[in-house]
């Protein structure tokens, strides 16, 4: 296909953050700042809504693909292209964004202009991540979303955002570096970043497990991974809502991205090598993180604590290396895209009317704020993987697949799913039941935008539930090349 | 017969110095104009006409080419710079006709140096250039911080000229010769003294661990000076470490080759763990000039693998960035003079948009994150030094830069979300903003087209 659309996709939040850029501030209101960057983002869904609709299932390989010479002195180009693995996390960053803007617009009031912008290039950079399909495009784009970010929690956060922003930036840019050699190591032998020639080079096998480890470390801290994942928290705890959303929405795919993308198909003998100790970290990770998350008293540490668990369910299924690991691993991370930013919106909609995040301070929201208490509800049993939401499919799959490899790890993974039942029912139960507290009695139930919103996270969430084929029609494809 | 047409570059300059002086010492006024067209003119002959001059030399290509390129940066950056000195020197009532007479020695002594092929012109070269220094680091008379910097960097700088006086001896005694061409074989003492050349070498381009004197050499100066220092000078005694490195063959001696993989990992570690703690704009630049003093020595080492290019690379990178940071800074003034603490950059986003913007895209590309053109820079030498097999180099130098971050992110952060606390008066002056804007365009853009600026250095290299 001629249509440049992978380019064009990139381009339009870049576009729009330029022009708002150059636009001048003092005549605009923040009103007419939100709504044209909400025209941006909507514009750019639709957009890449045509991925789905024109992509060709029954085609192996990339798509769509565009390639450009970028330096004529290295094979390292401009070289665009997606498959089913990345089409599904392309459409959740474009759908997370527009809700990101819509949730920050009451909430965001000072500095309105580059709060936009900088979501547009996150937006950006993000599509330019799972599109690329040269390694160093990729490690530009994969580094260059860490600005948008940095700037986001940093200026719009909590009290303690710059500790958050700074722990957040060093520690991925810390992990990325050493990627950054690897990168440049299989570069110098390979002659080529191009990743469909490289995952057919087959690497000598102690260089594979140096070169993996880099790889490992990069994606690693992404994911995040325990004992990684401690910048997590802080960064959740502190950026503002938004940020929170497009945070465990989609950032920490990237990781696992990474992961499916480059680490498993290039270096092989090393995958199998590591398996281990990858599925104990998980396994440590699951439960873990699970019971410190049992016992936060700050309802976005827990949710952001749950995304650990929740990861280590996406690690343990990738390393499986088995079709049904994957699928697994992949549908949790699209589901877990969707739930937990749908958790930290609710957690958004709770602060920005009561202005605390501690779970003490609520009682009884659902004599006050029913329809709050609902879309809590909904999206609190997907988290926990009730049968009927898409937060089952992918934690159902990935134990299933786990028999195969070991029991212990079955039995690990199985206890990662009850404490994560406990804490998450917990933490309903105390926010939405018990008496009324007087200082709730004030609170306002969900307005029409929230609705809006909560109501398509809620239809999506259950739609993959119900419909898991949707997705596994799109992926399965892709993702049997991949396993070796 | 002597070949004067080989040097007419450096005859032109001392034209303009003559020039100059007779202007000062008339009382006409001081001679940035004229100046600016004699650089100007200099430029175009290079680029156009440069490689006659050397038709007559014994040098090879590469090395013509090599000594070309420098120049014409050498003398693009000095019409850069001596048009943007007015404004300071008028704030700082420094505006007298001897500094662009020190600008010109200076410019004049990285000319000689830069294409000398023996010891002896090198030295010259190295001294014309460094005096110039000293007496622009003290140009500031009536303020005692310039003075004592003057002193410091010339005592400082003395001690290392006799290093390199008696290095050179040293290796005459033993080839009885100063020419590069006729050192081949080295004993033990010629070995000696090549190392005390390179110490004082390491020295003028501030190496660690002979860098004490940049950071209070930099602070001290007037802002002005810092910004010469930081730049052309440096670049020319880093062309000619290059230079010395390649035909001397250092590579091929262990132990001087040692010396170097050293300074470079100390250079690399001390720049960024001095800078973390620095609370003045101006030694927080000095410890990552160190720093970056690290990646270029990486760069000069790694050079069998496209590395002219790469070394030029980084250093036209570098030199536009920091161009770029410095009319920035020269641009911010209180009420009290000169802003000199990192707080003073406090609240710059509200202040002045398009200063800030254009300080974090120098800031995220000194730290080399992409997509600006650092990141390229980096990524190109350790490209090169990981081929050439310097493992523990490339992850030294990638972790400095990690830490390196820390501290540019904390300048950010002091412009973006920090509230100022004293009133900036904005000195707007529009050859500076012309200067700033056009270096962060240029940085940002080579993301999207690499090509013209490496085929420019590559083709010289052909």
């Amino acid at each position: 296909m001629s249509f440049p659309i992978l380019s064009l996709l990139i381009l339009t939040p870049l576009i729009g953050a330029l022009t708002l850029s150059l636009s001048n501030s003092a005549q605009l209101k923040n009103k007419t700042i939100f709504a044209s960057g909400l025209w941006i983002t909507t514009g750019e869904f639709l957009l890449s809504l045509l991925l789905p609709i024109f992509y060709d299932k029954s085609q192996n390989g990339y798509q769509f693909t565009e390639f450009h010479t970028w330096f004529d002195k290295f094979d390292i180009n401009y070289y665009l292209g997606v498959d089913g693995v990345s089409i599904p996390l392309i459409l959740l960053t474009t759908f997370l964004v527009p809700i990101c803007l819509l949730c920050s617009w009451n909430s965001i009031q000072n500095r309105v202009k580059e709060f936009v912008i900088y979501f547009l290039l996150l937006e950006s950079f993000i599509i330019g991540v799972f599109v690329s399909i040269d390694i160093v495009i990729f490690y530009v784009f994969f580094e260059a979303v860490l600005i948008p970010m940095f700037l986001i929690i940093g200026i719009w956060g909590g009290e303690n955002r710059l500790y958050a922003t700074f722990k957040f930036f060093l520690y991925t840019l810390a992990g990325s570096v050493l990627m950054l050699l690897a990168i440049i190591y299989i570069i110098s032998i390979t002659n080529t970043g191009n990743i469909e020639v490289i995952s057919k080079f087959v690497f000598a096998e102690n260089i594979q497990l140096i070169l993996f480890l880099c790889f490992f470390a990069s994606f690693a801290v992404k994911v995040p991974m325990f004992p990684f994942h401690t910048w997590l928290p802080d960064a959740h705890v502190q950026a503002p809502t938004s940020g929170s959303v497009i945070l465990a929405g989609v950032l920490l795919k990237l990781g696992a991205y990474g992961f499916m993308r480059l680490s498993i198909p290039f270096f092989e003998f090393a995958s199998y090598y590591f398996q281990p100790l990858i599925f104990s970290l998980s396994c440590i990770a699951i439960v873990y993180t699970s019971i410190v998350a049992l016992r936060q008293t700050d309802m976005k540490k827990m949710i952001a604590y749950s995304s650990v668990a929740h990861m280590g369910f996406v690690t343990i299924g990738i390393f499986t290396l088995t079709q049904d690991g994957m699928n697994g691993a992949y549908f949790q991370m699209i589901s877990h895209g969707i739930v937990s930013a749908a958790l930290f919106l609710i957690v958004g909609v709770v602060y920005e009317r009561h202005h605390t995040r501690m779970i003490a301070d609520y009682s009884g929201v659902t004599n006050i704020m029913p329809r709050y208490s609902f879309f809590f509800m909904v999206f609190m049993l997907s988290s926990v993987g009730l049968p009927g939401t898409s937060g089952f499919v992918g934690e159902f799959l990935v134990i299933m697949s786990t028999i195969s490899v070991s029991v212990y790890l079955t039995i690990f993974t199985a206890v990662g799913v009850i404490l994560g039942a406990s804490y998450m029912l917990l933490l309903y139960k105390n926010v939405n039941f018990g008496d009324v507290k007087a200082d709730i009695k004030k609170l306002t139930d969900l307005t029409n935008i929230e609705i809006f919103y909560f109501t398509c996270l809620a239809f999506l969430t259950i739609l993959l539930g119900v419909y898991p084929k949707l997705l596994f029609d799109m992926i399965d494809a892709s993702i049997s090349i991949g396993i070796l | 017969m002597i070949d004067f047409y080989s040097f007419a570059p450096e005859i032109f300059i001392l034209a303009l110095i003559l020039i100059s002086i007779t202007f000062g010492i008339l009382n006409k006024g001081v001679t940035i104009t004229i100046n600016a067209t004699g650089f100007s003119l200099l430029t175009i002959f290079l680029i156009f006409k440069g490689h006659s001059l050397y038709q007559n030399s014994l040098y090879s290509l590469n090395t013509i080419n090599l000594i070309l390129l420098s120049k014409i940066i050498l003398s693009i950056g000095s019409i850069v710079f001596i048009l943007l000195s007015r404004r300071p020197l008028k704030n700082e009532n420094l505006f007298r006709y001897e500094y662009i007479l020190f600008i010109l020695f200076a410019i004049l002594g990285s000319f000689v140096l830069i294409s000398s092929d023996n010891f002896l012109t090198a030295f010259i070269g190295l001294e014309l250039q460094s005096l110039s220094l000293y007496l622009m680091a003290a140009f500031n008379t009536k303020n005692l911080n310039s003075n004592e910097a003057g002193i410091k960097y010339f005592s400082l700088g003395a001690l290392s000229s006799g290093f390199l006086l008696f290095g050179i001896s040293m290796i005459y005694f033993d080839t009885a010769s100063f020419t590069f061409q006729n050192l081949d074989n080295f004993s033990t003492i010629s070995e000696v003294g090549l190392a005390l050349v390179l110490i004082a070498l390491f020295f003028k381009v501030s190496a660690a661990p002979f860098h004490i004197w940049t950071p209070d050499v930099y602070e001290g100066s007037p802002t002005i000076s810092t910004l010469f220092f930081a730049t052309l000078p440096k670049f020319a005694s880093l062309i000619f470490l290059f230079r010395i490195y390649h035909e001397l063959n250092i590579p091929k001696i262990d132990s001087l080759h040692y010396i170097f993989q050293i300074v470079c990992a100390i250079s690399l570690l001390v720049g960024v763990y001095g800078a973390i703690t620095q609370k003045i704009i101006k030694r927080l630049l000095a410890f990552s000039s160190i720093n970056h003093i690290g990646f270029m020595l990486l760069a000069i080492m790694s050079y069998q693998y496209m590395s002219e290019g790469t070394i030029f690379f980084y250093l036209i990178i570098y030199l536009i960035t920091t161009f770029g940071v410095f009319s920035v800074i020269l641009n911010l003034r209180t009420s009290e003079g000169e802003i000199t603490l990192l707080t003073g950059l406090n609240g710059l986003k509200a202040s002045s948009r398009s200063k800030a913007i254009s300080m974090l895209v120098f800031l995220f590309s000194l730290a080399g994150i992409p997509p600006f053109a650092g990141f390229f820079a980096k990524f190109f030498i350790l490209s090169a030094s990981i081929n050439e097999g310097f493992y523990v180099l490339s992850v030294i130098a990638v972790i400095s830069s990690v830490i390196a971050a820390f501290y540019y992110l904390s300048v950010i952060k002091n412009m973006f979300f920090n509230e100022s606390e004293t009133e900036l008066l904005l000195d707007n002056n529009k050859l500076s903003s012309f200067i700033f804007i056009s270096s962060a365009i240029i940085i940002t853009l080579f993301f999207f087209y690499p090509d013209p600026l490496i085929n420019l250095v590559d083709s010289l290299f052909k």
